[in-house]
This record gives C-alpha cells, sequence and structure tokens, in this order.
C-alpha cells in the first residue's frame, strides 16, 4: 500500500481544515489534507454566504459577536475577491418587537461593532426595494463572503507552499500505535486505490461528520445537527445584506451574492442518521419566501432558482431543543488531556466567519505538539488573488480584446489571478457558461490548478451552471472540455454529466414550479429527449438502423 | 379581422393544422409568438420510439393499435391510428411540395444517432439522416469519420463516439475523428470559437466556401467511406450544397442533431410556413392571445397583445400553445392553469407528485403528462365541464402522453393538428 509522510493530518476539507492547512504551510509544516468529497462541498458551502458584522449575535451571544466583527475586519484585508463590502441593515418591521431595536444598538456597542441608527428613508435609498413599512433601520458593516473561492483560495496558497491535498477520498480508518494517533488509511473514490497517510498530529476538521471520525480514533463526540434551508432567488434583488430586526428565528435575512440573492435560514434539529441526505419541507419553502417578502415585497414576483440546506455542525450540549439558542462557539479538543489519546486534535463548532480564528487556535496546538514555535500570520497574508485592491480598469485595459463582461467575471472570482487565466487566444475566452460568464481559460485553470476532479467541482470554482439554466447548455460543454483536456476519459465525462444534471436537480425539485418548471422541462428535453443521456448506459439494441 | 379557424400557436401542430384546414379552401391564420420548439428539436419525427417498459418499438402503428385500446385518454386514441397513419403522410406530401426530402423506413422505425452518440428509434428524418444509401453503409459496417467544425463548442465528438461504439451495432465499426477549419469565414465581430449551429449554418450556406469544404472534408474524413457532422449543413441551401459536398466528396454526408438551435427543425419550420402562406393562409408573427369571450357556450373572439381590443372573430378556434416551456401552461407554487382561457386542466397535486426523484428517470416526469383536459374531439371543457365545441387542443397543450418517454412528441403534433382540422373542415363545409 502506498505510504505517505508527513508532518500534520487534516481531515475535512470544509473552511477549516483549509484554513488549517493554510496556516500550517505558512509556518513552513508539512501537511496533507484528505477529503472525503470536494473542497466546500460540506457545511462551509451550504450557508448563506454573509460576511457576518456580529451584529446577529450581539443580543445573544456577546462572545460570537466579537469574534465576528474581529474576523469580519481581517477578511475584508486578506480575502478582498472573496468578499463583496455591502454593508448591511436591520430593519424593524410593524409586526415585530420594537424593543430588540435598543437593545441590538446597546449589544452591538458592548461588541464594538459599528451600529448607526438611519431614518426609514435613507435605508430605502441604500436598499429601495426595501418594504416601506419597516418601521426603523440600523446599519451594521455586513457583507457577503463566497466560501467556495475562500476555500480553494487557501488550499490554492498552501499548495503552492508545498501543502498537499486529496479530495473524493474517505478516512477509512485512523492508524494508532498504544495510546498514539499516527496516522489514517484512505479509500480514494476516483482511483479506487488505498493508501496511508503518517504523521505526527491528526486534525479532526470534519465538522458534523467529525462524530465518525471520533469514533474511528476510538473516542466519543456526539455532535447536534441542526438542519438550515435556503432558498436562491434569481435575481439579485438587494445591495445590501438585509436583517429582520428581532430575536432570531427563520426567514430573517436577505443576502446578496454574485448574480442571485439568498433568503435564509430555518433552524430544525434532524438525526445524525441524516445528514448525508437532507430533503427540504414544502413548508420550509413557503416560510422562507413568506418572511423574505415581507422584508422585501417583490420577492413575491421574481423566480426562486433552487432551495438547499445544510447542516449546523454544534457539539451538543444538554436542554437545548431547536439548536438555535446553542452557542456557536468554536470548540477545540486535545484528545491527550481529554482523552489520554496523543497526536490527535479535534476542532469544531464555530462558523464560517470564524474559520480564520478556528485554523490559528487549532495550529498553534499542533505547533505545540511539535514544539514549532513558528507564529500565525494568517491575519495578514492577503490570499493569493487578493494581494491588491481590486483594479477592474487596469485589467480591461490589460485585456483589450476580450469583451469586458469575460474580464470582469473572471476577476470577480479569481482576483489577481485572472493574468494566470485569461489571455488574447480566442479560444481562451470563448464563453462556455454565458449566464455566469465563464470562459473556457477558467474551466481549463480550475480544471488544471484548482483541485477539480468532476463538473460539480468545478461548478464550485467557477460558477459554471449557477445561473438562471442552471447548467443546460454549459454542462454539456464543459463535459466535452474534461475529454478534450484529457483529464478525463470520454466515459468519464459522460458519467459527471449525468452526476451534475442530478446534482442539480435536488435543488431545483423543491421549488419546481413558474419559470423553474420551464427551464426544467427544457433541460430534460435537451438531454433526455434529444440526447438519450438515460439511456446510455442500455445494453446495444440487435436490430439493423 | 374574421376567419374560418384562427389557430394560436405557430409550432408544429399549428402549422399541421393550418396547412390542411387552408388547403382544404378555409381562409386560415395563424398567430404565433414566436419561436417554436421545433427550433429546439432533432428535425426527425417521432410517432412512437418506446413501449410503457421502455423498450424500444420497432412497428409503430401495430404497436399504436394495441396501445390505444388501453389508453383511450392519449391523444392518439382520439385520433384513432388511421388518422395519425393518414396524417404522417399528408405532412410528408406537404413537405414533398416544398422539395423537403422525408424518409421512412416503411412502417418501421428507424434510429437516427443523437450528440451523445445514442440510437433515437424514430418514423421520419431528413434526407442527411436516414435514406436508404446510409442505412446501407450503416448495415455493411463502413468506417465512419466524425467531422466537427473547430471551435464549435456544441458538439464533443469524443462523448459521442464512445457511447456510439459501446452500442452491439457499432462495434465492429472503425470510427476516426478530424476537424474543419475555418478562420476567415463568417461573421468577423464573432470569436469563431463561440460560433453556434446557425453561425455554421450559414457557412455552409455559402456555395463558394464549398469546394474548400469539400478538400478539407476528403482530407480529414480518409478513407472513412461515411461523414458524420453535428447538424449544420446549411438551412436555406442544405439540399443542394449537402448534394454537391457529397459529389465532392465522393463520400455519404450525415447529420447529427447536436444542441440548439436545431437546424434541422429549422428547415422543417421553414418549410411548413413556407408552404403555409403559398396555400395563402395568414401568419400573424409576434403577437400573442391575450383572452377572448364566448357567446352560447362557444368562442366568439379573441384579442391580442399587438391588435389591442381589435376583436378576432373566427367559425373554429385551434389551441396549439405547446407546454411549459412554450407557455401553452403556466404553474405557480399551487397549481398548474391554461393562461389564456383558464380551461380545465389536467395534473396531480400537491406539487412534490409533479415530478420524479431522478431527474433522468426512466420513467420520465409527470408534469409532462399535464394539460388541457378534452373530449375525443379535441374540444376542451368549460368551467361547467362542458365541451367548448369551436375550440379545439392540439399538440404539447394535450394530457395523458409523455413525448420524452414515448418518443412521441413530434407524431402527437402531427396527428392532432390533422385531426383537428379534419373537424374543422367537416364543420365549416
Amino acid at each position: 500500500m502506498k505510504r505517505i509522510e508527513t508532518d500534520v493530518i487534516i481531515i475535512g476539507g470544509g473552511a477549516t481544515g483549509c484554513g488549517t492547512l493554510r496556516d500550517l504551510a505558512l509556518r513552513g509544516i508539512k501537511a496533507v489534507l484528505i477529503e472525503k468529497n470536494d473542497i466546500a462541498s460540506g457545511t462551509t458551502g451550504r450557508n448563506h454566504g454573509l460576511l457576518h458584522s456580529g451584529a446577529r449575535y450581539a443580543v445573544n451571544d456577546l462572545e460570537s459577536a466579537m469574534e465576528c466583527i474581529a474576523e469580519n475586519r481581517i477578511l475584508k484585508k486578506i480575502a478582498r475577491h472573496c468578499i463583496e463590502d455591502t454593508g448591511g441593515l436591520f430593519v424593524t418591521l410593524p409586526e415585530d418587537d420594537p424593543g430588540y431595536h435598543q437593545k441590538l444598538v446597546e449589544h452591538c456597542r458592548y461588541a464594538r461593532i459599528d451600529c448607526e441608527e438611519i431614518s426609514i428613508g435613507k435605508a430605502l435609498r441604500i436598499e429601495p426595494n426595501l418594504n416601506p413599512a419597516a418601521l426603523s433601520a440600523l446599519r451594521v458593516p455586513d457583507g457577503t463572503i463566497d466560501p467556495f473561492r475562500l476555500v480553494s483560495s487557501n488550499v490554492l496558497d498552501a499548495q503552492e507552499r508545498g501543502a498537499r491535498i486529496f479530495t473524493h477520498t474517505f478516512v477509512t480508518a485512523v492508524i494508532q500505535e498504544g495510546s498514539r494517533v499516527t496516522g489514517v488509511r484512505c479509500h480514494d473514490t476516483g482511483t479506487r486505490e488505498d493508501f496511508e497517510v503518517y504523521g505526527q498530529v491528526v486534525i479532526n476538521a470534519s465538522g458534523v461528520w467529525g462524530q465518525r471520525i471520533c469514533a474511528l480514533a476510538g473516542v466519543e463526540l456526539k455532535m447536534f445537527p441542526s438542519k438550515g434551508a435556503m432558498v436562491i432567488i434569481d435575481y439579485r434583488i438587494n445591495n445590501v445584506v438585509v436583517n429582520r430586526c428581532r430575536v432570531p428565528s427563520d426567514g430573517d435575512i436577505i443576502v446578496p451574492g454574485d448574480t442571485v440573492s439568498l433568503i435564509g435560514t430555518t433552524s430544525k434539529k434532524i438525526d445524525y442518521s441524516q445528514i448525508e441526505e437532507l430533503s427540504i419541507d414544502d413548508s420550509e419553502i413557503e416560510v422562507l419566501l413568506a418572511d423574505g417578502e415581507k422584508l422585501i415585497p417583490n420577492i413575491s414576483r421574481t423566480r426562486v432558482l433552487r432551495a438547499y440546506s445544510g447542516v449546523r455542525p454544534l457539539i451538543a450540549v444538554s436542554g437545548d431543543v431547536d439548536g438555535r439558542e446553542i452557542s456557536r462557539g468554536i470548540v477545540l479538543i486535545d484528545h491527550a488531556a481529554r482523552d489520554g489519546v496523543e497526536g490527535f486534535i479535534t476542532i469544531a463548532g464555530g462558523k464560517l466567519m470564524t474559520y480564520r480564528l478556528m485554523a490559528q487556535m487549532t495550529t498553534d496546538l499542533a505547533c505545540k505538539k511539535l514544539d514549532s514555535s513558528r507564529k500565525c500570520s494568517t491575519h495578514r497574508e492577503p490570499l493569493p488573488g487578493s494581494e491588491l485592491k481590486s483594479m477592474p480598469g487596469k485589467h480591461i485595459k490589460f485585456f483589450s480584446g476580450i469583451p469586458q463582461s469575460v474580464v470582469g467575471s473572471t476577476l470577480y472570482r479569481h482576483g489577481e489571478r485572472v493574468r494566470q487565466i485569461l489571455s488574447l487566444s480566442k479560444r481562451n475566452y470563448a464563453l462556455i457558461c454565458e449566464c455566469e460568464m465563464v470562459c473556457e481559460g477558467e474551466v481549463e485553470y480550475a480544471i488544471r490548478h484548482l483541485n477539480v476532479k468532476d463538473l460539480v467541482d468545478l461548478r464550485r470554482r467557477t460558477r459554471i451552471g449557477m445561473g438562471p439554466c442552471q447548467g443546460e447548455l454549459c454542462s454539456y460543454r464543459a463535459a466535452g472540455l474534461f475529454a478534450r483536456l484529457n483529464v478525463a476519459t470520454s466515459a468519464e465525462s459522460n458519467g459527471m454529466l449525468v452526476d451534475f444534471l442530478e446534482e442539480r436537480w435536488k435543488g431545483m425539485k423543491p421549488i419546481l414550479w413558474g419559470d423553474g418548471l420551464r427551464e426544467a422541462e427544457f433541460t430534460h428535453w435537451i438531454y433526455q429527449g434529444l440526447f438519450g443521456l438515460g439511456d446510455v448506459n442500455l445494453p446495444g439494441e440487435e436490430e439493423s438502423l | 379581422m374574421n376567419y374560418d379557424c384562427l389557430i394560436v400557436g405557430g409550432g408544429f401542430s399549428g402549422l399541421t393544422c393550418g396547412i390542411r384546414c387552408q388547403g382544404a379552401g378555409l381562409s386560415t391564420a395563424i398567430i404565433s409568438a414566436g419561436m417554436s420548439a421545433l427550433h429546439f428539436s432533432s428535425g426527425s419525427i417521432d410517432l412512437v420510439g418506446y413501449d410503457h417498459e421502455r423498450k424500444i418499438v420497432y412497428r409503430p402503428f401495430e404497436y399504436l393499435e394495441k396501445f390505444t385500446g388501453a389508453a383511450p385518454d392519449h391523444p392518439y386514441a382520439h385520433c384513432g391510428v388511421e388518422t395519425v397513419r393518414e396524417s404522417l403522410f399528408f405532412l410528408k406530401d406537404v413537405l414533398a411540395a416544398e422539395e423537403m426530402e422525408i424518409h421512412n423506413n416503411g412502417d418501421e422505425n428507424h434510429f437516427h444517432v443523437t450528440g451523445m452518440g445514442t440510437l433515437k428509434p424514430t418514423f421520419f428524418s431528413q434526407r442527411s439522416v436516414f435514406n436508404s444509401a446510409i442505412s446501407q453503409a450503416f448495415a455493411r459496417k463502413a468506417k465512419i469519420a466524425v467531422l466537427n467544425f473547430e471551435g464549435y463548442r456544441d458538439f464533443y465528438p469524443e462523448l459521442a463516439i464512445t457511447n456510439l461504439l459501446n452500442n452491439s451495432l457499432f462495434r465492429d465499426v472503425e470510427i476516426s475523428t478530424g476537424k474543419l477549419v475555418f478562420p476567415d469565414y463568417g461573421d468577423p465581430q464573432k470569436n469563431p470559437f463561440e460560433y453556434r449551429s446557425i453561425d455554421v449554418a450559414r457557412i455552409f450556406d455559402t456555395i463558394q466556401y464549398l469546394d474548400e469544404i469539400a478538400e478539407q472534408i476528403k482530407r480529414e474524413a480518409g478513407d472513412a467511406e461515411f461523414v458524420a457532422m453535428p447538424a449544420f449543413i446549411g438551412i436555406q441551401n442544405y439540399k443542394k450544397h449537402h448534394q454537391i459536398l457529397q459529389m465532392l466528396t465522393g463520400k455519404l454526408i450525415y447529420e447529427i442533431p447536436a444542441l440548439p438551435p436545431s437546424i434541422l427543425g429549422m428547415r422543417l419550420d421553414d418549410a411548413l410556413k413556407s408552404r403555409f402562406a403559398e396555400l395563402g393562409g395568414v401568419l400573424i408573427a409576434g403577437d400573442m392571445v391575450k383572452g377572448g369571450d364566448f357567446r352560447g357556450g362557444l368562442l366568439d373572439h379573441v384579442h391580442t397583445q399587438n391588435y389591442g381590443t381589435a376583436r378576432l372573430r373566427a367559425k373554429a378556434f385551434v389551441l396549439s400553445t405547446g407546454s411549459f416551456f412554450s407557455g401553452g401552461l403556466v404553474s405557480d407554487a399551487r397549481g398548474i392553469r391554461e393562461p389564456i382561457f383558464d380551461l380545465r386542466v389536467s395534473a396531480t397535486s400537491p406539487r412534490s407528485t409533479w415530478h420524479s426523484p431522478q431527474f433522468l428517470d426512466r420513467k420520465g416526469h409527470p408534469f409532462l403528462e399535464f394539460g388541457v383536459e378534452t373530449n375525443g374531439r379535441l374540444n376542451p371543457l368549460d368551467a361547467g365541464g362542458n365541451p367548448v365545441e369551436n375550440i379545439f387542443c392540439t399538440g404539447a397543450l394535450l394530457p395523458h402522453y409523455n413525448p420524452i418517454r414515448e418518443g412521441s412528441g413530434g407524431g402527437v403534433a402531427v396527428a392532432t393538428g390533422f385531426h383537428a382540422a379534419n373537424q374543422i373542415i367537416k364543420a365549416c363545409g
């Protein structure tokens, strides 16, 4: 069996795991990350992409609020191309408790979050689609963050500094010698090979799946999964993040992101056995749309693009029923101290906003175990692509001849790395996905440099198939490119295309009406009616043409 | 304005109905909102390709004789198998009058190759997709060269060939690939790597390029007897240019339907519109019917977006507005509706029953079988459940059939359009 030696092994390719990989790489420590699916495919990529100011937590959880605002300021510097500094509003509607407004103002003051009381007139100028019946409004430094870009940039930086990553690879066993964890056994689902990785420290950063990893190491850890559903609206109907100024509950936020807006979220305790196949109930959709409409009334006239859900990776504390009152605090466990198992760390809890802080805390503990005194620098080293303040004009001029929309979209997604993606070759900047303006050069770059193994991975790196048509034409084209670039066989490309369409379908099914249904009919016609994609594996027919 | 017959919807079904009515001497108008499903079609006309277990149907009429007995609500059952047959051969004659050659394999289905390299059973195909020379070449397992236009993004021969070779029919066939490169042709404002089928078709429509194209085909195809290309060999001059290219190269040239816009479908659309116009029919393009008024249980007139309050009257009205995709049916989170007259629809509820769990589900999706409920004459029902005897619903607007699972979309469009026309002609005559 193949054997890899390293210093630190990280299990889990979410924001925390990938952030830790980067932190280790910046400190010059060798590390290998194992992810069972794709990076950011779990909880990290299944939230509303809010760059929290911390205001949402200020009243109930001051510690989380203070962590959020600190990280908010750091991320705005190191992850510029993953962030939009839109600002946010907290608005009180007529049916809301008017007292919450003042409470929030006070608690934001404790947490040192800039929170400005503004008039409704001013709020409507900032956000013209806002419900004009709102009673009061607060302005907070919320923004938006793209989790896929954030995680991919962390991995890119780590890999360029020597770290290694294996995606679509399961950990099948935690290898122990006596009371010490010394490595992990893995199974690569692509190559179907098993291999072992040995290191001095194993970090369990697998979020809600951490319970399973702990069990493999013979340690007990009980997760408390809570499902959150969201719907995506097919237009960017708001400029700034709009929060409902009330005690946290369902459907209290609308976040703009790229070309769409998101209504979040519900919260529902689920059984641990349900974490792999999350379903979305019609009642959740109804609640989100009804509450979303109260904040921004024209939502009722806008197409719903998708619905999806994620699992909050909370560690169980007693007495909580619906998972919302629980502290979303960071839990760092040194299993040597807790369970007498040396060389094994679990990092859990927290949230996307605090991924960097969690990575720092974890890496500090790993360094202690490795006797390394290297200090963290992730709070000041910009991520690849975020080195400079974005200056679209400069790049558009540099790439004159390429449509500005292509340069702009590529720059938006990859920051300064646009220079390594685009070229003046006509093939390079030919569009593959017209909805999201993804060109062939970007697809090729993502396949070659961003750990893309299939079409679903490619979507997370480039937004291909995420627009209004949900991959109607571009998924076939991108599948063809995998074959043409010789990174997949034709049979594999065909398989990826089926997987991609089925994956898109999961998010379309719960909201299949109106234009979504029209689009689905058309896509079904193309792939089944015109292409017979569902018949690809049929045994051949023994008749003449 | 006053017509004998006013058809709402200028797709395959509406045009078939219009040609039949106008040809029988009725003054006929078609109101068309724009592109129809023909622009997204394979360009072959499927009658019925799969049975209820999704096994391939080889003898469609024989199959329908048995099947329609067991499925009395199916549109083919409303028409009757004899009318289905009559309608298809009527269509073949109509297209022949426009010098479009349509080929069938006697009473049997034949196959056409899809862009993914699967085989689809169908009944009628254009000459470049099916004819006796093609079926003989397939039978003797002639070597095939699959050629693509450099930069054309909507066809990847690699994907198709892998699947084709998996089919036992093609297991021993030698298939090579090659590409045609014409950087200087076409629209200089356009990136040639962003060409769609229509851009390439314009090049093939231009006679002075054919010598060069033929040279490249010969070079790239080598000793292959058979050349397959995505369907982009011209729209206006396809027939002549296809012949010229076959003559210049000495090879059989075959077209594979690719991603929309469908060149094969556009040729059909052009031919049908041209026929309708030649017969003296009136095509009102770019307009939409917004509603109408009923009198004594019959539709008296309709009004449209462009004509405002003007009333368009007719003795008979045909609704060929298509399914959800074309806007003939609309849906919201609560239900399905027919948007012009709010006719009674056949659909299931709740919403979670509209679709199957898998996107490429072998059973297909229930929403494809929703539509406006009619009697056997294709008359829809009013709020009281009584048939509106001067409205006829045809094509994809109809319920109780699944065009994709059955492979029956084209046949139902033609047969129901024809069946409606027959009754209108009788009523007006």
